[in-house]
């Protein structure tokens, strides 16, 4: 949806008090939350039978994603394109390095076996997605886009792959139909 | 590492309380990695980088996929009853608690972009909490909602059953910009 960033009944970035910064920043964090929480409920709506009810919690995600790009915007963190890919390449940079690392240390210590498998999953998938930010950074820079392929993404542990499917997600076994294909 | 890596999603589990509050915290990291994702995708896509815009709404999908993991292995997810009263709770404390505050600090410090910001998120929330307080009456008795579509505006979120207005009654975007689920 093409929505331009000039749209005036968009709320506008400016320049906030620290305060109003920290609460922004929390409000991005609970509306990003509910989204997600939304799109869960709405998966396991779909698998008990009820597709509206499916459809509800999948529009109100859409509807909390509204909030949390207003919110983004309005502390300055949508940046142009080649800024952004900096952003997210330094945040999946210190998901790998620092936050991953530490939490599944955690979950190892308190053998909690599923916490380990979900921590793991998601440092795994943070690799893939911090080599390809470099790339199209680059590309970024360089004015150009990257190169016009599918991107495929495991939907049980988010294994991500630019070109072919592979036959068996290398990280958690799932099969090639197991995949959801960006095209 | 936990082997043999089984593909089903990570299970709920008896939690440490050190594990939970961590794994709390990756779930809110990877929610708002998801979003700003998608954002930024929209940032590609107005620049004329399809394929760049491309890559970060898959990326912003395995972030999600990571987010449900780390949700269920905490619980996070129920029934839908449940769902919808936890959808409801969260809803209820966004307007009667989180945004109030928020904009008493907004309002305090002149930030007029981020209180329209906080209003746009509030009116809406109150159409959410009203959906969903219908919604679990429904399904209490075992029945799904009534078929039919749901509108949402992509500047301030309103969230209508049925066909988009003619204009937003928030925000005065064209009915025509709604996005129809």
């Amino acid at each position: 949806m093409g929505i331009d960033p000039a749209d005036k009944k968009l709320p506008q970035p400016e320049d906030l008090d620290p305060m109003t910064d920290e609460v922004l920043h929390r409000a991005f964090a609970g509306e990003s939350q509910a989204a997600e929480k939304y799109l869960v409920f709405a998966e396991q709506a779909e698998d008990e039978g009820f597709p509206i009810i499916g459809r509800l919690f999948r529009a109100i995600s859409f509807a909390e994603t509204r909030h949390a790009r207003n919110h983004l915007r309005v502390m300055r963190g949508i940046d142009s394109t080649a800024g952004n890919l900096l952003a997210a390449f330094e945040g999946e940079s210190f998901e790998i390095d620092e936050m991953y690392p530490a939490y599944r240390q955690i979950a190892r210590s308190q053998k909690n076996h599923q916490a380990v498998r979900s921590t793991s999953y998601a440092m795994k998938a943070e690799v893939d997605h911090k080599s390809m930010y470099a790339d199209a950074r680059e590309r970024a820079l360089a004015g150009k886009d990257i190169d016009d392929l599918p991107v495929s993404v495991c939907l049980i542990c988010g294994h991500t792959v630019i070109g072919d499917v592979p036959d068996k997600c290398p990280v958690c076994a799932a099969s090639r139909e197991q995949y959801r294909t960006f095209s | 590492m936990p082997k043999p890596f089984m593909n089903t999603p990570p299970k709920p589990e008896k939690l440490g309380a050190m594990t939970a509050g961590f794994l709390q915290e990756a779930f809110a990291g990877e929610s708002q990695a998801s979003q700003k994702y998608l954002a930024f995708s929209a940032r590609a896509a107005y620049e004329g980088l399809p394929n760049v815009a491309r890559l970060f709404e898959a990326v912003a999908y395995a972030e999600s996929t990571h987010a449900r993991n780390h949700l269920s292995v905490l619980g996070g997810i129920g029934d839908s009853s449940e769902n919808l009263k936890e959808a409801f709770g969260g809803e209820t404390f966004e307007i009667d608690q989180m945004y109030p505050a928020y904009d008493a600090v907004a309002e305090l410090q002149g930030a007029k972009e981020a209180r329209t910001s906080i209003r746009y998120a509030k009116s809406a929330e109150q159409d959410h909490q009203a959906l969903y307080e219908a919604t679990r009456t429904t399904v209490q008795t075992g029945e799904d909602m009534a078929a039919g579509p749901i509108s949402v505006c992509p500047i301030c979120g309103h969230t209508v059953i049925g066909d988009a207005p003619d204009e937003c009654p928030v925000c005065g975007t064209a009915g025509q910009f709604f996005r129809t689920f």
